[in-house]
């Protein structure tokens, strides 16, 4: 009998403890994360980082490679917390903050729709947005290209940015790679 | 014979004392002043497919159906809650800044056109839930349209 109540005990403790630890388990392994990989000298990342695996994710998405995808979201999403916000002007910091609490969740979602690639790009389209404003506004260090793909989303359209002047078109990807259009260049 | 009885035996009383582990209620019983409904133009029969469709995953108040009372169908429960509304809280779509705001009409938009929502393990149970093609168009041109009339202020 009392074995019979061990056991009672540990399978209750084990179902009710896995329930719900999904958001803990992913705090701690952000922190051991950043632990081991954060670079020895400077303390956060810059819009340079963030335009690097911005594109990551945007040149997986042409190439049709959700994994990839999924990788670069995770970086993005890694970089965005870590941003350094210390030499930013006030208003800056208020636009940043902006859109660092949308980009930072669709950065997420990437990462873990390795298989749903098609759910990748819906969430790529919102998240090219929030990085154009964030370039507009901080700079991008290096020159990028604001494309526009008219025919995705229903003919809807979406736009992505680029650090080529050619088209790579990470919304059809191989199916129509040369489809849209540059539609300014930002240096 | 005898140990396949210990063992019935043994998973009767795990499932009994399961049940004493109940998951706090989602259950807040008022609509928020940063409820959708009271941040942007809702017409009646979005908000009531909004509330049969989303809102037991989406606010803060589920209508828990009586099977939630029993574990570990309940964890299930308060799982999809709990996540859901991580995701997308109905209850507190006005807190949300309007980049969010936008983000959200989009990926409701997405969503309903992908039939990734509501949940098909949802719809399962609750039939009255599932969206026809007419509920879909009533939703989708909604978002959209509510996302485009919401300025970014910037
Ligand atoms: C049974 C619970 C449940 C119901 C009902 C439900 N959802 Fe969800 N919803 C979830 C969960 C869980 C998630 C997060 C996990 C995921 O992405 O699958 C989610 C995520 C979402 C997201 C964010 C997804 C993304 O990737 O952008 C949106 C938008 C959404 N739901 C809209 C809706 C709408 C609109 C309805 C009603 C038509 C609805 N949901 C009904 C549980 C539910």
């Amino acid at each position: 009998m009392k074995n019979t109540f061990m056991c009672m005990a540990i399978v209750a403790i084990a179902l009710s403890a896995c329930n719900n630890n999904t958001t803990e388990e992913k705090k701690t392994n952000d922190t051991t994360n950043s632990a081991a990989t954060a670079a020895p000298v400077t303390g956060g990342s810059s819009v340079k980082d963030i335009v690097e695996h911005y594109l990551h994710i945007k040149n997986a998405l042409t190439k049709d490679d959700g994994k990839e995808a999924a990788n670069g979201g995770k970086a993005l999403a890694d970089v965005f917390a870590k941003f350094d916000q210390s030499s930013l002007t006030a208003e800056q910091k208020k636009t940043f903050t902006d859109i660092q609490a949308d980009a930072k969740e669709h950065a997420e979602h990437i990462s873990v729709n390795a298989e749903k690639i098609a759910h990748q790009r819906e969430h790529f389209a919102t998240l090219s947005k929030d990085v154009y404003d964030l370039v507009k506004t901080l700079g991008g260090g290096q020159t990028l290209y604001n494309d526009f793909c008219p025919m995705y989303n229903n003919n809807k359209g979406a736009t992505w940015l680029s650090e080529t002047k050619d088209i790579k078109n990470p919304y059809l990807g191989k199916t129509m790679p040369t489809c849209g259009t540059v539609k300014e260049t930002i240096q | 014979m005898r140990r396949a009885k210990k063992i019935g035996l043994l998973l009767l009383v795990i499932f009994i004392a399961i049940q004493f582990l109940q998951p706090a209620r989602n259950k807040s019983g008022q609509v928020m002043p940063t409820d959708i409904s009271r941040t942007v133009p809702v017409s009646p029969a979005v908000s009531a497919l909004l509330k049969t469709g989303c809102y037991d995953c989406h606010s803060n108040n589920t209508n828990y159906p009586w099977y939630a009372t029993v574990q570990p169908i309940g964890w299930i429960v308060n799982g999809h809650i709990q996540k859901g509304k991580a995701e997308l809280n109905f209850s507190e779509f006005g807190s949300y800044t309007i980049r969010r705001q936008k983000s959200k009409l989009k990926s409701i938009a997405n969503q309903v056109n992908d039939n990734s929502m509501p949940l098909a393990s949802y719809t399962f149970i609750h039939k009255n839930a599932k969206l026809s093609k007419e509920d879909k168009a009533l939703i989708i041109d909604w978002a959209t349209q509510t996302n485009e009339a919401i300025s970014t202020k910037q």
